[in-house]
């Protein structure tokens, strides 16, 4: 005899079974995932709301396919069985509780969305300026200093401070990325567009444009440098005495 | 029989003609303005429409509305054409519904297969890094090809299930406009034909065709804008048709909370289709217009803006994930009471989701422009919209649990699709808030990850569920069953298959794996412990799980073919489904209802004795 599918029985078995499903998928999400080192402010902002999404993953997915699993198993015809499922066809209590439970999470999720949102992006104070300039197909960027400005083929910038890219394009649309701060922004012509990031790390990396940007836009590279206060400065220093010489020279 | 009294043949024939008389036009016109006599894209645009013309009239499509302006009578045609043999009819203009609804399903079906075909090519030279046999030239202009060869084939594959289904669910003789829905075909031809033309000089924009890129470079660029407004019009022709067909060619007794639940999301996907595909429209004008006729819409220089693009394209392009999504939903809802032996639960509720889906949908177009530059304090209301509408669609989720539970479940392969196409479309819909949410997308925009959510999305929207359709009425259509064993192989090659895929791409996307690069950096995830790059590890899964796929798929066309002619009879109703269609002999005859039919109950009352859904009028009746 096989239990009515309102036996409180297959609802405990189902939510043990959707909350070990979570740990397990969310065990295997994080290690499908695997996320780039975290290099500035904004990445661990950005990764703290992945988390969160992931753990919201887990538990629906496990939830939805649990369930589903179940059903598979539990409902499937028995061999010779040729009657019909059981009759009911609806529950307005339960599709209203369907309706308002994933609109409480909507709006949770849009909290945390709009919070990190603006934490992200907010301007402050003693950041760095560099003006980009994003072109078929590579970067160049803009210093300006006391002595007037200069430009490099390399984007350097101090560990710990605030910087903030102002760029634009000279021909199509580009993207800015470097996958350690996280956060993009496209550039595009005829406007400026701004991305703010703090980096944390010193080291190399990479800026890859990520805007499809025709023949050789998979190669539209930057080498990034993060370095100490000290050896910005040093480094502001040497470039902005280069420009000055070719601008004597060349007067 | 000569080959030229096949209406496609023709058709062709006349669509180079027109294409000659186009480009002798636009020489001629240029001589006469004293413009050198030969420039590639502008006399090819006039070529593009001339031919296209062409192929309309020549195939036939418009020979009835001619006829209409001097007054001669057009009876409706119905049956094989005269002194052919019955399978011309599906090479030319035919008014049935059926017919045409078989005419798009293939031409879908080859659609698929011209798609798939680009992946697999770009997919293997991804599978490592370096360039191994394809240039970056070749590489950006193929996965451009992908997207609109898919798109294509998912606007034509609704057309099939739309066109085949909705008439015979409701009990219609056919569509409303017969002609009109003949034409809406037709024009899909030719549209074809430009977009496989732009192959020859090429273009590097990928799908969405951003100016100012688009703007530049190849004239394979105006192939693709009017072919994709050929096609744009074909979508408002047909939705057009759907929704009159459904509003005033129901049965007596069929309220529209009795119709078949399939109409529901052919009905969220029509009204789409109908008021929003002129966005796309205006805005690949507009690119055409750029090009050719030196109006700078989108370039600064002139005082266009190149984000006015984006805002016309995704204005259309995010709810036409919606018309790709909601009909495959539908054949989802309609799969599993079938199955399950059980009312489709809160069928209501399902119905109402697919229009709220519909309607929110045109709320979060500016959510694929989070990173595009537009202004902040954009970003959090389209965050807000596009996550409102996880609400309707875990409506649709919750309600297809309660339909499984406590069912009789049986496992045929439809069946098998339908649930595979849940499992499909909720890794889907679940990597989509990572995306809605403003912080983590600046990081997951225009990454791999993007690719594995949107795959995910329109396989477990569209193409499982339009393979489940194909396999649970290929009966109805031919008469045959399909070969089990061998549809169940398909499935169990393929999801598992496109479960790595669609994992693979997010994982490579979450390394750094841009979108649309010919090349990438083998560093990128770094090295695992056993010496090997991690991201290449991910793209050559990726790799493997899209040849699997595309060997699954094979299997099925084989199937399908074989099948047609080695199958079992299927009987009326080998599913012992309530649907009207089901009712009627297989396969379904040229006049689908003998007698009017007459709506006395629930659609999905299976398990309640003594209840019916449709009766068959008799003599006597009203």
């Amino acid at each position: 005899m096989r239990q009515s599918s309102t036996d409180k029985r297959h609802f405990i078995t189902v939510s043990v079974l959707v909350l070990i499903g979570t740990a397990v998928m969310f065990w295997l999400l994080d290690s499908a995932l695997p996320m780039p080192i975290q290099a500035s402010i904004q990445a661990q902002t950005v990764d703290q709301v992945f988390q969160w999404t992931l753990i919201a993953i887990a538990f629906l997915f496990s939830l939805v396919v649990v369930f589903m699993l179940y059903t598979v198993i539990v409902f499937r015809r028995r061999r010779g069985d040729t009657g019909e499922g059981e009759h009911f066809e609806g529950n307005t209590a339960l599709e209203i509780i369907w309706t308002v439970v994933p609109l409480l999470l909507v709006v949770l999720f849009g909290y945390i969305g709009v919070t990190t949102l603006t934490d992200i992006t907010k301007a402050q104070e003693n950041e760095v300026v560099v003006q980009v300039e994003g072109f078929q197909w590579s970067w160049l960027f803009t210093y300006p200093t006391d002595s007037g400005e200069f430009t490099s083929t390399e984007l350097v910038l101090p560990v710990d401070q605030p910087a903030r890219m102002e760029m634009s394009s000279r021909d199509v649309n580009h993207s800015f990325w470097i996958v350690e701060m996280r956060v993009k922004q496209d550039v595009l012509p005829g406007q400026t567009t701004v991305l703010r990031f703090t980096p944390t790390i010193e080291g190399d990396y990479k800026l890859r444009c990520a805007e499809l940007c025709g023949l050789s836009h998979w190669n539209m590279l930057a080498s990034v440098r993060i370095v100490s206060p000290e050896e910005y400065d040093a480094w502001l220093a040497q470039q902005s005495s280069q420009a000055a010489a070719i601008t004597t020279a060349s007067n | 029989m000569s080959l030229m009294s096949l209406g496609i043949v023709r058709g062709f024939v006349w669509q180079i003609a027109g294409t000659i008389i186009g480009i002798v036009f636009a020489v001629a016109m240029r001589l006469m303005m004293g413009m050198s006599p030969w420039a590639t894209e502008p006399v090819w645009v006039v070529a593009i429409l001339f031919g296209s013309m062409g192929f309309l009239i020549g195939v036939g499509s418009m020979t009835d509305w001619f006829k209409w302006m001097v007054g001669i009578d057009t009876p409706m045609r119905h049956g094989p054409p005269k002194g052919k043999p019955a399978w011309t009819r599906y090479f030319g203009v035919d008014y049935n519904h059926k017919v045409i609804g078989i005419q798009y399903t293939i031409t879908a079906i080859f659609m698929l297969a011209v798609g798939g075909a680009f992946a697999i090519i770009f997919r293997t030279e991804l599978a490592r890094s370096g360039l191994q046999f394809l240039n970056p030239g070749q590489y950006n202009t193929f996965i451009g090809m992908h997207g609109w060869a898919a798109i294509f084939a998912i606007f034509i594959g609704i057309g099939g299930m739309a066109n085949y289904l909705v008439p015979l669910m409701i009990g219609a003789e056919d569509m409303a406009f017969p002609r009109l829905n003949a034409f809406a075909f037709w024009i899909n031809i030719p549209a074809i034909v430009w977009l496989l033309a732009s192959l020859y000089h090429g273009w590097d924009a990928g799908w969405t065709l951003y100016p100012l890129l688009s703007t530049r470079g190849e004239p394979g660029f105006q192939f693709v804008f009017l072919s994709v407004f050929l096609l744009g019009f074909s979508s408002i022709l047909g939705s057009l048709n759907l929704i009159a067909t459904m509003l005033m060619m129901r049965p007596k007794g069929m309220s529209l909370f009795r119709m078949p639940i399939f109409c529901w999301g052919v009905m969220g996907a029509s009204i789409i289709q109908l008021t929003a595909t002129q966005f796309i429209a205006q805005s690949f004008l507009m690119l055409s217009f750029e090009r050719t006729l030196g109006m700078p819409f989108f370039n600064p220089d002139g005082g266009g803006s190149p984000l006015l693009f984006q805002h016309l394209f995704w204005f259309y392009s995010h709810p036409a994930v919606y018309v790709w999504v909601l009909p495959g939903l539908g054949v989802i809802s309609e799969i599993l009471p079938v199955f399950a032996r059980k009312p489709l639960f809160g069928y209501r509720w399902i119905a109402l989701s697919s229009i709220a889906i519909a309607l929110v949908g045109f709320l979060v177009w500016g959510h694929h422009m989070f990173t595009s530059g537009y202004a902040n304090s954009l970003r959090a209301p389209f965050m807000l919209a596009t996550l409102l509408v996880a609400v309707p669609t875990g409506v649709k989720f919750f309600s297809w649990l309660g339909t499984l539970w406590g069912g009789k479940l049986t496992f045929p392969t439809p069946m098998l699709f339908a649930l595979g196409a849940i499992s499909v479309f909720l890794l889907g819909g679940l990597s989509g808030p990572p995306l809605a949410l403003v912080g983590s997308d600046l990081f997951l925009h225009d990454s791999y990850f993007v690719i594995g959510h949107f795959h995910a999305t329109i396989f477990g929207g569209f193409v499982f569920p339009f393979l489940a359709a194909l396999y649970f009425w290929y009966p109805k259509v031919t008469g045959r069953m399909y070969n089990e064993t061998l549809g169940k192989l398909h499935f169990w090659i393929m999801t598992p298959a496109f479960w790595m895929m669609s994992v693979g791409q997010m994982s490579v996307g979450v390394m750094g794996m841009r979108r649309r690069i010919a090349d990438y950096d083998p560093m990128l995830g770094g090295m695992t412990s056993s010496g090997l790059s991690a991201v290449e590890i991910g793209q050559t899964v990726v790799t493997i799980s899209a040849f699997l796929i595309a060997f699954s798929i094979l299997l099925m066309i084989y199937n399908l073919l074989n099948s047609a002619e080695v199958g079992a009879l299927a009987g009326n109703n080998p599913w012992r489904s309530r649907s009207p269609e089901w009712q009627i002999p297989s396969p379904a005859p040229e006049h689908s209802y003998a007698t009017p039919i007459r709506v006395v109950g629930e659609p999905y009352d299976y398990g309640l004795p003594g209840s019916t859904y449709v009766t068959m009028a008799t003599a006597g009746d009203d």
